[in-house]
């Protein structure tokens, strides 16, 4: 049986969403002065947060083509929650985008006036389609389950269940549904095999909007869409760790192999991330050029060191392998690294973004822009950026918990056949 | 600027405040939905509205030409010849001779000035560079504004062709199109591309609060933009367009009508008579970061 979710991560996900839904009306009247954002540096929180989720996305989707795909059996039961959290993550990803924009409502152009040379042009068309995709494929794994829940529940939810279940019809026997069930898994595996490179496009795109930027030394490298992408996957296995150690069923024998499957899957990734980042800074210090080595300088000693040295090595790194060492035994210690895998990348999203834009392209151009805020190569989030980004996200956990209430999140054979 | 002239002072009765807000939400209401479907339902048509606006009218009267006439003299007439030349044919080019430059931030100032620049944009910052020890020491200045390159990294990354190069050569921004999203800023090599955050410098200044003269529309493009309304180009990318709307004119850029060490330059280099056709051919000219391959239209003699 599915374990319901605590009330208080209801309540307490519910409020803030509310906060949260509250600021971004604000943020839509007052307009994009809200932020601390300046001239120099562009894009700040919401663009981390953004690259963030469309990252946990990708991550969670290519996790799920593990087991639709690849035929990783052993951490099956997790497949339906990669595919859940790869739908809401996206969405909250493009909100994000799309509240950092100077005009939101014009966002229709980039389909409307659709350039080809821009990279960001091409993203929102794989967006559109990668969405369509994961939305079919957690459809289709789910629809027997949820025509046997529309016929078994009563009132909102029957007509909730009459409006996803899309006119599934409801499989005569057990036998029929395993049947039935294996031919929805054939289609996953294809739509699956489709998302691959369409999820490697999202995530390995969305890393070359910034890798084709010639003016930003440190971006303009070949390995930065790869650094995306591994880190998604690492993002993706670490949320799969935390959820499918909190949600999953702990009565089943094989839980605990599962969430130590999960971890395995998740180290692997980070020790390829971390190579991956070790080669960024050896190579971007050997070669010296200054304004390479003053971004790489500012991550590690600047102002913000703590972003990286606590977060990114800290969180997303040592803690994870630390426990991955020393207590592999435990699930609760396997959720606690999975968790700080998934708050740590936050710390890797922002180091991508933000200490890009601390050195002036221009030497000498800090005399004349430091005097003003809205020049300046400086920047904090602000109040504002603070509260409408962690009240999104509990929005998102909100409706996350909703849907994984509602939600045929696990295989139902065995109710069936019990019923 | 007789639309400066014709902007009235708005009385601010106290009644006026309710029928401010119903109308605010009214406009947000309707505004939202409008946004979503004006580029639909119109055709965008800053290219053609732009070149309406800024077809030329009587070009000024100058003196005859003299040896000792004023370089900006010169110019002007550089500029006539190239006006009467199709579109395509001129390519407007900049030299900036920073031996001349004295670091007064004139042309920063005036071009603040010009086009009703908000906080967080400028055009044409002077970049100080102290060199040496105390006490010898050294400055120089180095005016950046916008390179309007032959090959801009800034056009090709924008998601809504919003950014364009002219067939002038002059790198523009189609206001009613951009979306905001300041992909330009981070692609262009010369940090001359800003946002406007829709803020004023005024605003919060005590008891005498938002000053007249910053609440009058900015004419760029020669198109009337209503930024004290809350719109365009307020959420969109701003940059140097050379003057456009002066140049169409035959009026030299702001910049370099202002510049008290006439150290800055403004030609048609494709006309080898110009001024700056004969000063780029200088050997002491030089680009900045040309190895970007930008080609830069912006020159300095050193
Ligand atoms: S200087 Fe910058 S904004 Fe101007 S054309 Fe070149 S890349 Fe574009
Ligand atoms: S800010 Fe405007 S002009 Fe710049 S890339 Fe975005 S849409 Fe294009």
């Amino acid at each position: 049986m599915k374990k319901p979710i605590p009330k208080w991560v209801y309540v307490s996900s519910g409020v803030a969403g509310l906060i949260g839904l509250a600021a971004l009306v604000w943020r839509l009247i007052v307009g994009i002065k809200i932020t601390w954002l300046s001239s120099s540096v562009p894009w700040g929180a919401w663009v981390a947060f953004y690259i963030y989720f469309i990252g946990l996305s990708a991550g969670s989707f290519l996790f799920s083509t593990l087991i639709y795909v690849f035929g990783q059996k052993n951490v099956e039961k997790a497949g339906r929650l990669a595919l859940l959290s790869a739908v809401f993550a996206l969405v909250t990803g493009l909100a994000f985008v799309w509240m950092d924009l100077g005009h939101p409502w014009r966002f229709l152009n980039v389909f409307i006036h659709w350039n080809y040379t821009s990279v960001l042009a091409w993203e929102s068309l794989f967006y559109i389609f990668y969405i369509v995709i994961v939305l079919l494929e957690t459809w289709l794994l789910m629809r027997y389950d949820l025509a046997e829940l529309r016929d078994r529940s009563t009132g909102w939810r029957k007509s909730f269940y009459q409006l996803v279940a899309a006119g599934t019809p409801t499989p005569r026997s057990s036998e029929e549904k395993q049947r039935l069930y294996r031919r929805s898994l054939r289609w996953a595996a294809i739509l699956g095999a489709i998302g691959i490179p369409v999820a490697i496009g999202v995530h390995g795109g969305t890393g070359a909007i910034f890798a084709v930027v010639k003016a930003r030394p440190y971006w303009y490298s070949p390995i930065f869409p790869i650094i995306f992408l591994v880190s998604a996957l690492v993002s993706g296995a670490a949320l799969m760790t935390f959820l499918y150690a909190f949600l999953g069923d702990r009565n089943d024998p094989e839980y605990k192999s599962i969430v130590q499957s999960l971890a395995t899957w998740f180290i692997l990734f980070l020790s390829i991330d971390l190579l991956l980042m070790l080669a960024e800074f050896l190579v971007g210090y050997y070669g010296g050029i200054p304004d390479h080595i003053k971004v790489l300088d500012a991550i590690l000693f600047g102002p913000y060191w703590y972003v990286f040295w606590f977060g990114q090595m800290g969180l997303a790194v040592l803690v994870p392998i630390l426990i991955y060492i020393f207590k592999r035994d435990s699930v609760f210690w396997l959720a606690v690294a999975g968790l700080s895998g998934v708050i740590g990348i936050i710390s890797v999203r922002f180091n991508l973004v933000i200490p890009a834009f601390v050195t002036p392209p221009i030497p000498g151009l800090e005399h004349v822009f430091d005097n003003h805020p809205r020049l300046a190569f400086s920047y904090f989030p602000s109040p504002g950026e603070w509260v409408t980004s962690i009240g999104m996200i509990a929005f998102v956990i909100f409706l996350f918990t909703l849907a994984y209430g509602l939600l045929p999140m696990f295989e139902q054979n065995n109710e069936v056949g019990a019923s | 600027m007789e639309v400066i002239q014709e902007k009235t002072q708005n009385g601010s009765a106290a009644s006026e405040v309710d029928v401010h807000r119903r109308e605010f939400l009214k406009k947000l209401g309707s505004g939202v939905f409008a946004s979503l479907l004006m580029p639909i339902l119109f055709k965008d048509n800053f290219a053609a509205l732009a070149d309406e606006a800024l077809a030329q009218v009587d070009l000024p009267e100058l003196p005859e030409p003299s040896p000792e006439e004023d370089p900006l003299v010169r110019m002007m007439r550089d500029l006539q010849r190239a006006l009467k030349k199709p579109l395509e044919q001129r390519k407007w080019t900049m030299v900036i001779d920073l031996r001349k430059c004295v670091g007064c931030h004139a042309c920063t100032v005036s071009c603040i000035a010009e086009n009703k620049l908000p906080p967080g944009v400028m055009y044409r910052p002077v970049i100080e560079e102290e060199v040496g020890e105390y006490p010898n020491v050294h400055r120089r200045f180095i005016p950046r504004p916008c390179m309007q390159c032959e090959n801009p990294p800034c056009t090709p990354v924008c998601p809504v062709n919003a950014t364009y190069k002219r067939p002038d050569g002059v790198v523009v921004i189609d206001y009613n199109r951009c979306i905001g999203c300041r992909y330009c800023l981070t692609a262009c090599p010369y940090n001359a591309r800003t946002f406007d955050w829709g803020e004023y410098y005024t605003e919060d200044v005590g008891f005498l609060g938002l000053q007249p003269y910053e609440q009058v529309d900015t004419m760029e493009y020669g198109l009337d933009w209503k930024r004290p309304e809350g719109r365009s180009p307020v959420g969109n990318a701003r940059k140097c367009h050379f003057c456009l709307h002066r140049i169409e004119k035959g009026l030299l850029p702001m910049c370099v009508v202002s510049c008290i060490g006439r150290a800055t330059f403004f030609g048609d280099a494709n006309d080898p008579d110009s001024l700056v056709s004969e000063l780029i051919a200088q050997p002491n000219v030089m680009r900045l970061k040309e190895e970007l391959g930008t080609r830069p239209k912006v020159y300095y003699l050193m």
